[in-house]
């Protein structure tokens, strides 16, 4: 049935990821700069469940390198995390299902968790070590954030149709 | 298998970038179309500030404007006597016979964005490579320093700012010169000077000012004021803290500096043709006024010529034909041309 409907409004798709671009470098007050969530991975992370055929690791490790240019890291450090996060996230796919938002919550925040550790660890080896513990609070905050917007993608995927 | 080979991918691609710099054209080419990101993320921003200023008040509007007519009326006042001391310092400089203090060009900036990660200092500014911007070109804004660039994009570019923990600037004391260096502790309100001894002059309230001793930031310029200064016996040196000067988290208006790229020899060249080219006319009329008249241009090549005027002036009435022209003016070359005395003051004699 899926694979007989013609793909339809795939734009908008990449028009979220557009946004989570901008998202990702808007001005945010000094204080909550810490807290900025990883909205890149966020969005990533639903339309890689909802639609596993179009959205991948290959869409994750480019928009993975526009986030590097973006932040000025070195070309390639982002474009590894999104793709694993990516991977991460097919591979629990029939889980997410499954499971209910609050545990959907938790498998976020664990592998964005582990994301950012390995973003800690590509940082320090290339010079700019961070404060360790506040690494781990933008995965919080996405996985707080998770169920905002799976609920909002998936409205805006069932009025649209897209697929 | 798909997530081995892109990771392969990406560890290759960072390896290559950081020892590299084959990447560096993908990059700019990149950065043309998603550093518009940075410029939309702003757009609210700068709508609001555009509404604002349309319907601000009118008696607002007179009132900044008393203020600033008053405020230039001061500058103005401050400038005139700023031209007689620079002109006084380079009388004295030219006695000390060393190197004369050129007039840096600047250039306005707009900061488009703040670097996203929270523990880097970093900003971007709307100029990039194809304005002229260098790598490792200063940045100050109205009171100071605030960083240097360190990525060129075509229209963009991203300054490091002082407070980086990876940042440090040489600095002496304005009061006495002494020498220190200031690094970037993260906080945006805060430098610490490294290694200074316990008993150095050093208090509260002095004025750091770039040395120039790093050869990338020009020399004289308010980095920050000394805030505290702990002196702990247990400890080798003094701990030193300062405020920048700058306002680094709050401007949004910068400058950029273009010092003197030019070795001392191309100067002095330059310097010895400027020199001749104010020369010929003097000698073409005959008059002692053309020199003089060339002397408040205020362009580095023309500055060093000043001490011309009154050696010109005397000359040219009494010494009309050009024959007598290259002794008049070598004399006064020989300070212009700032470092080689032997190649500077050969240029006019062997054109002429």
């Amino acid at each position: 049935m899926v694979s007989h409907a013609p793909a339809r409004n795939g734009w908008v798709v990449w028009f979220t990821f557009l946004v989570g671009l901008l998202l990702s470098v808007s001005p945010l007050p000094q204080f909550m700069e810490i807290f900025r969530p990883l909205w890149l991975a966020l969005l990533l992370a639903f339309w890689c469940l909802a639609l596993p055929h179009k959205i991948g690791m290959t869409t994750a490790w480019m928009l993975g390198l526009a986030e590097d240019v973006l932040y000025g890291t070195l070309l390639g450090q982002n474009a590894l995390i999104l793709t694993l996060i990516t991977f991460l996230m097919m591979s629990l796919q029939q889980r997410m299902r499954m499971f209910p938002m609050w545990q959907q919550c938790l498998v976020i925040l664990v592998v964005f968790g582990l994301a950012q550790l390995v973003q800690l660890w590509l940082s320090a080896l290339t010079g700019n070590r961070q404060p360790t513990l506040a690494l781990v609070l933008p995965a919080l905050v996405s996985a707080l954030l998770w169920p905002w917007v799976s609920y909002g993608l998936r409205g805006l995927r069932k009025r649209l149709k897209i697929n | 298998m798909r997530l081995l080979v892109l990771a392969v991918l990406s560890v290759t691609l960072m390896v290559v970038d950081a020892r590299f710099t084959v990447l560096k054209p993908v990059r700019s080419q990149m950065s043309l179309v998603l550093m518009q990101s940075y410029w939309i993320a702003d757009l609210p921003q700068r709508l609001y500030q555009g509404v604002a200023s349309q319907f601000g008040s009118r008696t607002e509007l007179i009132a900044e404007n008393e203020k600033l007519k008053t405020e230039a009326l001061l500058l103005q006042g401050r400038l005139q006597k700023l031209a007689a001391l620079t002109e006084q310092n380079v009388r004295l400089r030219e006695l000390l016979n060393s190197s004369a203090l050129v007039n840096e060009k600047v250039e306005v900036a707009e900061l488009i964005g703040m670097d996203p990660n929270p523990f880097t200092h970093r900003i971007i500014i709307n100029k990039g490579e194809r304005d002229g911007v260098v790598l490792g070109q200063p940045v100050l804004d109205a009171r100071g320093l605030m960083g240097q660039v360190v990525e060129l994009m075509p229209y963009t570019s991203r300054v490091l700012l002082l407070t980086d923990t990876t940042h440090s600037i040489p600095v002496q004391v304005n009061r006495n010169g002494l020498r220190a260096i200031a690094s970037g502790t993260g906080n945006p309100e805060r430098l610490e000077l490294r290694h200074v001894a316990d008993t150095a002059d050093i208090k509260e309230g002095d004025l750091l000012v770039s040395s120039g001793l790093g050869q990338r930031f020009p020399a004289g310029y308010p980095v920050a004021t000394v805030k505290e200064v702990i002196h702990d016996s247990g400890q080798p040196f003094a701990i030193v803290r300062a405020v920048p000067t700058a306002a680094l988290n709050r401007s949004r208006y910068l400058l950029l500096v273009f010092s003197d790229g030019r070795s001392p020899e191309q100067r002095a060249a330059e310097a010895a043709q400027a020199q001749e080219a104010i020369d010929h006319p003097g000698e073409a009329a005959a008059t002692p006024a053309t020199p003089a008249a060339a002397t408040p241009a205020a362009t580095p090549a023309a500055t060093p010529a000043k001490p011309a005027a009154p050696a010109a002036s005397s000359a040219a009435p009494s010494h009309a034909p050009a024959s007598r022209a290259p002794a008049t003016s070598k004399p006064p070359v020989k300070p212009a041309a700032t470092k080689p005395p032997a190649a500077a003051p050969a240029t006019p004699r062997e054109r002429q």
